[in-house]
């Protein structure tokens, strides 16, 4: 590989102040936007997580109605899902796909900055709505009829803003295929392009196949509300439960397209603090590919039991349990990565370790919600919750940290401070255990998700959780003073900010120059 | 650039066909639980084929009302359960009332447990096939016909006959004004 960077442009032609972030085509400009509205999303959501748990710290109601509560639970669940999560990916993408494969932008610049303005618009409408007299959506994120049919005014807000956010991550969809299918080095086929990038590519497949289906079910949900259609009202002929299965048929992808970037990110950490190659880079390639088209033949495991056949349940079962195959292949590719391997801790493999083992922990929860009959006494309790925050929070969560801390240095050319790094991991492991694991004990003995009192017999756990959880808030405030510290010193970073790191981004200069790759360089 | 073009243009049919699929799913749902049974799904038109077979076979069929949403109705079936003999036409009703104090429409919709045998349930006359017109303080019977086919599987002893029934009024005047 060759650098090939002799003129790095100085900033041209461009309006300064916030004209310059509201205009801007460059990718790097948008990836940063994209991971400071996630933070603040992610800060949002955390906030309304925090008046959850302090909630149900004891039993009784002490601070929030049930109403306010469950539009607490619905509102944390959209904006941690559309708000935090999926726009920390795109932002990833935007920062890297075009240094790792060597493209000097992204395929549709234009495209890239509106797809990213339209967020703000979209949760102003969505988070405007806790202000209307009848509150804010509190039929849970998944908008179930006829509950979501018989909500207040909010509704129709609500799912326009969902369109908005379904439009955006389609556009970018588009645009990261367009840029990977179409703007790699010559040179670089496509079993050469780092792991992130495949991952990615893939993630994209699944947005495009899966988000018009959900835009299909809530224009469904409107229609029913206002237009006198009857998809899901039982009066009118149609059914409810015709809706679970349409969501479910998004719902099921847009759990992978939450983890498969995070998996891209832990496959590029490992082997750069193992100091070796990534094992079986093929067999990854083809275990995110197989996950993803199983995404698409597993929905109705979220609703065994809304009364299906005997076949039909025991045919989603299986095809669930076959998911924990390659994503078997996937945790036994990192750990055969690490072996014998000269490894180093640094605060991003900290968080890529945590992720493999405490993934793996919601991975096992899963298989154990996957058995039908078992999944009958699981259904809708704290188990559930437990388990889609083991692969969520120190799943997808984690490995965005993770990449936040590896990339830093050659997205600003500074280094963050190593210790408080450390620190900054273990609080947030520990509290993300002390808040998540119990989960796992009172949903076992009963305790049901989604409300804002309970039986008294799961109090000490709740407690647990509870301050596991103000816990976990505090430590993310220490991540915030990492960034604002680390922004402040000068330039220091060397180009290849980590011994082991590998890729095309660490063959350009530290901060990475506003225009990356002008010539493409050279793959071997 | 025009890579670029064509990857765009098959992406966005891509996106277009996806949202035509969501819809598709509608009337794909629809005919796999008529042809499988699921939900309970019983024939929305009146069945004609009155072929009765003397084989002496008996199951229970009960009987179970709901009124949707709190509706101002009072809803019961005049007997809550009946011995029948398979392939067999039966006749039974259910009681409804409108506590209301103006008019109303209703519609009902039924449901046959357990569902994988409602297609062995055959209605030949149901209110469930029409909608009623009930005025204030009205009392009226909803008649049913029905016959247990004879292909009923030996191991089902009991068939539970649920009906919802809805309060219609406001959608239908919605309706009128459009």
């Amino acid at each position: 590989m060759s650098t090939n960077i002799d003129h790095i442009k100085e900033e041209h032609h461009q309006p300064s102040g916030i004209m310059r972030w509201i205009t801007t085509t460059n990718h790097k400009d948008i990836g940063s936007l994209y991971l400071w509205f996630s933070l603040l999303m992610f800060f949002i959501g955390g906030f309304m997580a925090l008046i959850i748990r302090a909630e149900l710290f004891q039993p009784g109601l002490q601070f929030v109605v049930p109403g306010f509560f469950n539009q607490m639970t619905t509102m944390h669940a959209l904006i941690m899902i559309f708000g935090a999560l999926m726009p920390a990916f795109v932002g990833l993408a935007n920062w890297q796909l075009p240094m790792m494969i060597g493209a000097p932008d992204m395929a549709l610049p234009r495209l890239n900055n509106w797809s990213f303005w339209i967020l703000p618009f979209a949760f102003t409408m969505l988070i405007s709505t806790l202000f209307f007299e009848s509150g804010g959506p509190a039929a849970g994120w998944t908008l179930y009829p006829p509950l979501s049919l018989q909500g207040g005014n909010s509704m129709p807000f609500v799912i326009f803003s969902l369109h908005l956010l379904g439009a955006s991550s389609i556009l970018g969809a588009i645009n990261v295929i367009a840029t990977i299918l179409n703007m790699r080095a010559p040179g670089m086929t496509l079993m050469k392009m780092p792991i992130f990038v495949w991952t990615w590519l893939i993630t994209a497949f699944l947005l495009i196949a899966a988000m018009p289906v959900l835009a299909g079910a809530i224009t469904m949900l409107l229609t029913d509300r206002f237009y006198g259609t009857s998809f899901f009202t039982a009066a009118g002929g149609g059914d409810p439960v015709l809706f679970q299965h349409i969501f479910w048929f998004f719902g099921h992808p847009e759990v992978y397209i939450l983890i498969l970037p995070a998996f891209g990110i832990v496959s590029t950490i490992i082997p750069a603090f193992s100091r070796k190659k990534l094992f079986g880079y093929d067999s990854m390639v083809y275990a995110t590919a197989s996950i993803a088209l199983l995404s698409f033949i597993v929905w109705a495991h979220h609703m065994f039991t809304v009364g299906m056949p005997l076949a039909g349940e025991i045919f989603f079962m299986f095809t669930t349990m076959l998911i924990a195959v390659p994503t078997g292949v996937k945790v036994f590719n990192w750990i055969a990565t690490m072996w014998r391997g000269s490894m180093t801790f640094e605060t991003p493999m900290l968080f890529s370790l945590a992720f493999i083992v405490l993934f793996t922990i919601g991975g096992f929860s899963g298989l154990m919600l996957a058995i039908t009959p078992a999944d009958f006494q699981y259904h809708d309790t704290y188990f559930v919750v437990a388990h889609f925050h083991y692969v969520l929070v120190p799943g997808a969560i984690f490995a965005v940290i993770a990449a936040v801390y590896y990339w830093l240095p050659k997205w600003t050319g500074k280094m963050y401070n190593e210790t408080l790094g450390k620190i900054h991991f273990w609080m947030t492991t520990i509290f993300v255990n002390i808040t998540f694991f119990p989960m796992h004990f009172v949903g076992l003995a009963g305790m049901p998700r989604r409300i804002p009192d309970y039986a008294v017999q799961f109090t000490d756990f709740n407690m647990i959780a509870s301050v596991g959880a103000f816990g976990f808030g505090l430590s993310q405030l220490l991540f915030v003073y990492i960034l604002f510290l680390t922004l402040k010193q000068p330039v220091t970073a060397a180009d290849k900010s980590w011994e082991g790191a590998e890729g095309l981004e660490w063959t350009l200069p530290s901060p990475a120059p506003y225009h990356s790759f002008d010539k493409p360089p050279k793959i071997d | 650039m025009s890579g670029i073009k064509s990857t765009i243009t098959k992406l966005s049919l891509v996106v277009v066909a996806m949202y035509a699929f969501s819809y598709a799913l509608v009337p794909i749902y629809d005919t796999f639980c008529e042809i499988t049974g699921l939900n309970g799904k019983t024939n929305d038109v009146a069945y004609t084929d009155n072929d009765i077979n003397k084989e002496d076979r008996f199951v229970k069929v009960k009987f179970i009302s709901n009124v949707a949403n709190s509706a101002p109705l009072y809803f019961e079936p005049s007997v809550t359960e009946m011995t029948v003999q398979v392939g067999k036409p039966y006749n039974t009703h259910y009681v409804m009332k409108n506590n209301s104090s103006r008019q109303l429409h209703t519609t009902a919709s039924p449901s046959v447990t357990p569902g994988k045998y409602a297609e062995y349930f055959k209605k030949i006359e149901c209110f469930c096939f029409n909608q009623q017109t009930i005025n204030s303080g009205e009392v009226k019977d909803l008649g049913v016909q029905f016959i247990v086919d004879n292909d009923l599987p030996d191991n089902i002893g009991d068939i539970v006959l649920s009906y919802t029934m809805f309060d219609i009024t406001n959608n239908i005047s919605e309706s009128n004004k459009l």
